[in-house]
Formats: structure tokens, C-alpha cells, sequence
């Protein structure tokens, strides 16, 4: 029993950190318009440069400064911002499906540099010996707990900042440009600017959230940055709603539970592979369905900003 | 030199596969991920049919490619002719989600091991500098005949005419009397068909597993942006190019790295001519 509550926890955490993903992809993709399908890969710079900058020892690998926790979040953080602003430099010059190919493509360059630059990343073996913050507070299984409410603590916080930017002239202003670019930069707005730093503020967020992907799976391999991660978050956000506010985190939420329940019964041996495809069957179809029967999404835009004017008004 | 030959059979199968993911884009107006889960579905078929029917490869390879194609038709019915008064946003989504419907019947139904074709490649040629199997001129040969047999089906039969007018401008088209639906449908069928070829080819030349269709799509939306989407010769330049590309690049630096290349030749081709590199027109946005 306390098993199945354990991975229940598990499933809400991992929820969680998909709920953060999609909000900041709401960001970028549902006000800014970019819709970006290599989150995987700035998710994975700032995971590999924190675990990189955080480890100690220097076994099978030329580079180990042993940086305290906070530092490797942060250089994580800017890591991937930087990565973020080379990426947007040469795929904002492309709009609609070329910026999506052209992010999906730097994606996939990321994950292979993970996997050929063994001395730096451990290649496939990638690091699973680390610590995780207030580890020695709480015991084994306690410590879900920890994450969970840590997470959870987190999607709220990341919630208010979403709020507040949606509302503020900022948030006007990108879903402006989205839906009619000429009026914006006839009114004085310098687009592309704005597009390229919105890129950019989404990347140093995909960073900061990595390491509680790391913590949270406990080891950091190329075979987690993969695009799978890309689709899982834009299904949610999908499901959810695609521009409303609340969307994003009640989307992750329940793809999360409807894909793991699968794994719940994962333990029964040779059908093993079977339900971890099933866990893929799932998600297709859900996404399917929801795009045909509900193509905006559980919660929309409309919804979302409906007081918006008169708040201005007041 | 052995690089160039290697290069050119890579080339021509991926450049069978981007042929048909473009007419999709073309006529359809989206970008079907999927895509790289129907050539998985080619490559496992034809391993079904030479390794547990026993057939000819070549009978074998058409099989694959002509119930590959039907199914292709079946999933535009069933799944993509729903969400298109969706625009291209739904219809991307859908192709996701079908793409991972599939990856999981594909593993489901034939495993996730890692098999290989219980087929020869032939007699070796020695030709002074190179070494060429019979299997590899064949695949050439025949992805060469298809895509010529293709280019006389677009250019000289009537459908042919029908799928360009509809590629060009489908309200224009549907206004002179071209049934719309029936030009959907033979696009469907025979760029689904391409991708089973292609499959069956990437299967030979490599091994057959599930996560084939990802690896491929990657590459395959590589050559098509690098192509420029619209124009099928474009297209197919594109596709020998990153296959010559990705092999001759083995020559300085390893092999792991063949992805990375096809996607450095993307991006730099995007700096340098955003609009493609045989495109006529400027980039439609989405």
C-alpha cells in the first residue's frame, strides 16, 4: 500500500515539474507565438551544466569544480539563457513551421554533443552518484515528500509570475505581435527584439528547473533530454490550453496521471514492455482526441483574460 | 570514394522519404510527424514479409509499400480529415499523437528488439578504387526508377495535374471541378507508400527498430526545410546532399556525429538562404 502512495507521489512530482515546463512554454509559445519544439535541449544544458559543475570527484571526467548546489543552479540557468540566445539568433529569422524544425533540430545537436562528448558528460553513462538538496534532513522515503512539496511550492510561484506577466503591458504586448506583427511595429514596438529576449527569459527558466528533473530522476543520461520531453510538455500544454493561464498546470496534471497509471502495473514481468508502449498509446490518443473534440483545450485565452480590459479600465 | 557511395545511398533513400513528407505538406498544409512512424511500419513489414512469409525482397518491398500506402489513406480518413477545418496547429498536434499511437502498436505488436534483414547484399564489385554490392546499386537504381516514375505520374497523368493544381492553390483548384477529396487521398497513398519504401530500404541497408521513426523524421524535416518544402526537386537535392553529407563527413570526423552534421547543414543553410535552397517563391508562413 505505502508503495502505491509512494508512487503516487512520483507521479504528482513529475506532474509538477511538466506543469512548470508548460507554463514557461505557454510563454514562448501561447503568448509569444514561437512555437518552440527544442526545450528538450535547453532543459538539458542547464541539467548538465549544474550536475557538471556540482560534482566533486573527478573520475572519467576532465572537469569537476565542485561548485555548491545554488551556484550549478545558476550557472545552469545561464547556460541555458545563453544557449537559448544562440538558438534564437539564426531561428528567429524563420517564422511558423521553419522556427519549429529549425529549435527540434538544435534540440537533437544538444542531445548528440551530450552523448559523443564523453569527457565531459560521461557520455550514455552519464552521472547518478549526487546529492540532492536537504538530503539529510528527512529519511529515505521521506524525502518524496520533500520534493513533491518543493515542486509543488515552485509550480505556485512559477503560477503568480505567469499571472502576473500575462496581465502586465509585457504580456500584451507578445500576444500583440502574435496575432498581428505589422500593427505591433507600426505602433513603435520592436518586434523581434522582444521575440528574441522572450526566447531568451524562457531559456534561463528551462535551466533553473532542470535540476529538479535531475533530482527527481536521480540520474542525468542523454536518454532523458530526448524530445519526448518536448512533446510531453507541449501535450500538456494542448490538453490544457493552449495562451489561457491555468491550462498549462491542470493539463500536465492530468496527462501525468493518465499516462503512469499504466506503469502502476508495470511490476508484472514479461508484459513489461507492453505497458511501458502502452504508456505511448495513451498519450497519442489522448492528444488526438483532445485535438479533435476540444482543439482550444480544457481552459482557453478568452476565458483566461476575460477581465483583462476592464481591469485596464478601472 | 567508398564515402560517395555510401553517401548516395543514404541520399536516395532519404530522398524517397522526403519526397513524400513534402507532397503532404504540399497539398495538405501541415507537417505530419508521423511520417517517420509509417517507413518503421514499411521497414517491420518487410521484415515480416522476408523473414516469416518467406518472399522475394522485391515482392516483399512492394507489399510493404502498397499496404503501408492503405494505411496511410486509412489514417488520413479516420484521423487527419476530422481536425482539418482545425488549421495546421491541430493537425501538427494530431500528427504527434499518431505518431506515438503508432510507436506504441509498433512496439506492441512486433517488440523492441533490434533486428536485421535476413537478406544478402549480393556479390561484392570491385571497381578499381570502390567496392559496391549489388544490393547497393539496386537500391539506388530503384529509388532513381521510383522518382522518375513519380516525376511522369506528377507531370504527364491527369491525377498528376490534379495533385499539383491542389499543391499550388487548393480553393482555386476545388473551384475548377478538381475533386479535392480523391487528390487527398492518392497523396496520402502514395506519399505513405514512399515511406514504406524507404522504411524497407533503411532496413536493409541498416537494422529494423522501433525507434527507426524518430531518428528518421529528424532527418527527414532536415532535408525537407533544407529543400524548401515546396518544390519536389528541390527537395530531392536536398535529401542526396545531407545523405553525402552525413557520409563524407565520416571521413574527419566519427561517425556519431552524422546527425549533427545534417542538422549544422540545416542551420547554415537557413542563415544563408532562409527561403531554401531551390525555392522559387519566399517561405509561406504557417
Amino acid at each position: 500500500m505505502s508503495g502505491v502512495i509512494l508512487f503516487l507521489v512520483g507521479v504528482v512530482t513529475l506532474a509538477g515539474i511538466y506543469a512548470i515546463l508548460a507554463m514557461i512554454l505557454n510563454l514562448e509559445a501561447g503568448w509569444a507565438g514561437m512555437w518552440d519544439l527544442g526545450l528538450a535541449g535547453l532543459v538539458a544544458v542547464g541539467g548538465y551544466v549544474f550536475i557538471i559543475t556540482t560534482q566533486t570527484t573527478h573520475e572519467d571526467v576532465i572537469f569537476a569544480p565542485g561548485w555548491p548546489m545554488w551556484a550549478g543552479a545558476i550557472a545552469g540557468s545561464l547556460a541555458a539563457g545563453i544557449a537559448a540566445l544562440i538558438i534564437g539568433i539564426p531561428s528567429l529569422r524563420v517564422r511558423g513551421e521553419y522556427f519549429l524544425i529549425t529549435t527540434l533540430a538544435f534540440a537533437e545537436v544538444i542531445r548528440q554533443l551530450s552523448i559523443n562528448l564523453g569527457t565531459i558528460t560521461r557520455g550514455t553513462v552519464g552521472f547518478n552518484q549526487f546529492s540532492r538538496p536537504f538530503e539529510g534532513l528527512v529519511s529515505g522515503s521521506g524525502y518524496r515528500w520533500l520534493l513533491l512539496a518543493l515542486v509543488w511550492a515552485i509550480v505556485l510561484l512559477v503560477y503568480l509570475l505567469m499571472r502576473r506577466l500575462g496581465h502586465s503591458p509585457y504580456g500584451r504586448l507578445l500576444r500583440g505581435f502574435r496575432d498581428n506583427d505589422p500593427v505591433a511595429r507600426s505602433l513603435g514596438k520592436h518586434t523581434n527584439r522582444h521575440r528574441l529576449q522572450t526566447f531568451v527569459l524562457a531559456g534561463l527558466m528551462y535551466g533553473a528547473v532542470a535540476p529538479l528533473y535531475v533530482w527527481f530522476i536521480r540520474t542525468v543520461t542523454p536518454s532523458l533530454f530526448t524530445s519526448e520531453v518536448t512533446f510531453v510538455t507541449w501535450t500538456a500544454l494542448v490538453i490544457g490550453g493552449i495562451a489561457s493561464l491555468r491550462g498549462p498546470v491542470i493539463g500536465a496534471a492530468i496527462l501525468l496521471i493518465v499516462t503512469e497509471a499504466a506503469a502502476l502495473a508495470q511490476g508484472l514481468g514479461e508484459m513489461a514492455v507492453v505497458l511501458a508502449s502502452v504508456r505511448f498509446i495513451v498519450l497519442g490518443l489522448v492528444l488526438i482526441l483532445v485535438m479533435r473534440f476540444r482543439p482550444e483545450g480544457l481552459a482557453n485565452e478568452r476565458d483566461a483574460f476575460a477581465n483583462a480590459s476592464r481591469r485596464v479600465e478601472a | 570514394m567508398q564515402n560517395i557511395i555510401f553517401g548516395l545511398v543514404t541520399g536516395s533513400i532519404l530522398a524517397i522519404a522526403t519526397v513524400g513528407f513534402s507532397m503532404i505538406r504540399q497539398t495538405e498544409g501541415f507537417i505530419n510527424i508521423a511520417h517517420g512512424q509509417l517507413l518503421t511500419l514499411g521497414a517491420f513489414l518487410g521484415y515480416f514479409f522476408v523473414a516469416t512469409v518467406e518472399m522475394n525482397v522485391f515482392l516483399a518491398g512492394l507489399a510493404a509499400m502498397v499496404l503501408v500506402g492503405l494505411i496511410g489513406v486509412l489514417l488520413a480518413i479516420v484521423v487527419f480529415r476530422p481536425v482539418a477545418k482545425s488549421g495546421p496547429l491541430a493537425q501538427l498536434f494530431t500528427s504527434i499523437g499518431l505518431a506515438y499511437l503508432l510507436f506504441g502498436l509498433i512496439r506492441v505488436i512486433f517488440g523492441a528488439n533490434v533486428t536485421f534483414f535476413p537478406t544478402g547484399f549480393g556479390r561484392r564489385l570491385d571497381l578499381g578504387p570502390v567496392n559496391v554490392t549489388v544490393g547497393e546499386i539496386l537500391i539506388v537504381v530503384v529509388a532513381a526508377v521510383v522518382v522518375g516514375l513519380l516525376a511522369l505520374f506528377l507531370t504527364q497523368t491527369r491525377l498528376g495535374t490534379w495533385i499539383r493544381a491542389t499543391a499550388s492553390n487548393p480553393e482555386l483548384a476545388r473551384l475548377r471541378g478538381i475533386p479535392v477529396n480523391r487528390v487527398s487521398y492518392a497523396v496520402w497513398f502514395v506519399a505513405s507508400a514512399l515511406a514504406g519504401l524507404a522504411g524497407v530500404m533503411v532496413g536493409l541497408i541498416g537494422n529494423v527498430h522501433s525507434e527507426l521513426g524518430w531518428t528518421q523524421i529528424l532527418i527527414i524535416l532536415a532535408a525537407a526545410v533544407l529543400g524548401g518544402l515546396g518544390s519536389i526537386y528541390g527537395v530531392l537535392a536536398a535529401g542526396l546532399l545531407l545523405g553525402l553529407a552525413m557520409d563524407l563527413s565520416a571521413l574527419i570526423i566519427p561517425t556519431s556525429y552524422r546527425t549533427v552534421v545534417a542538422f549544422g547543414v540545416l542551420i547554415l543553410g537557413l542563415l544563408l538562404r532562409p527561403q531554401g535552397l531551390f525555392a522559387a517563391k519566399g517561405r509561406r508562413e504557417a
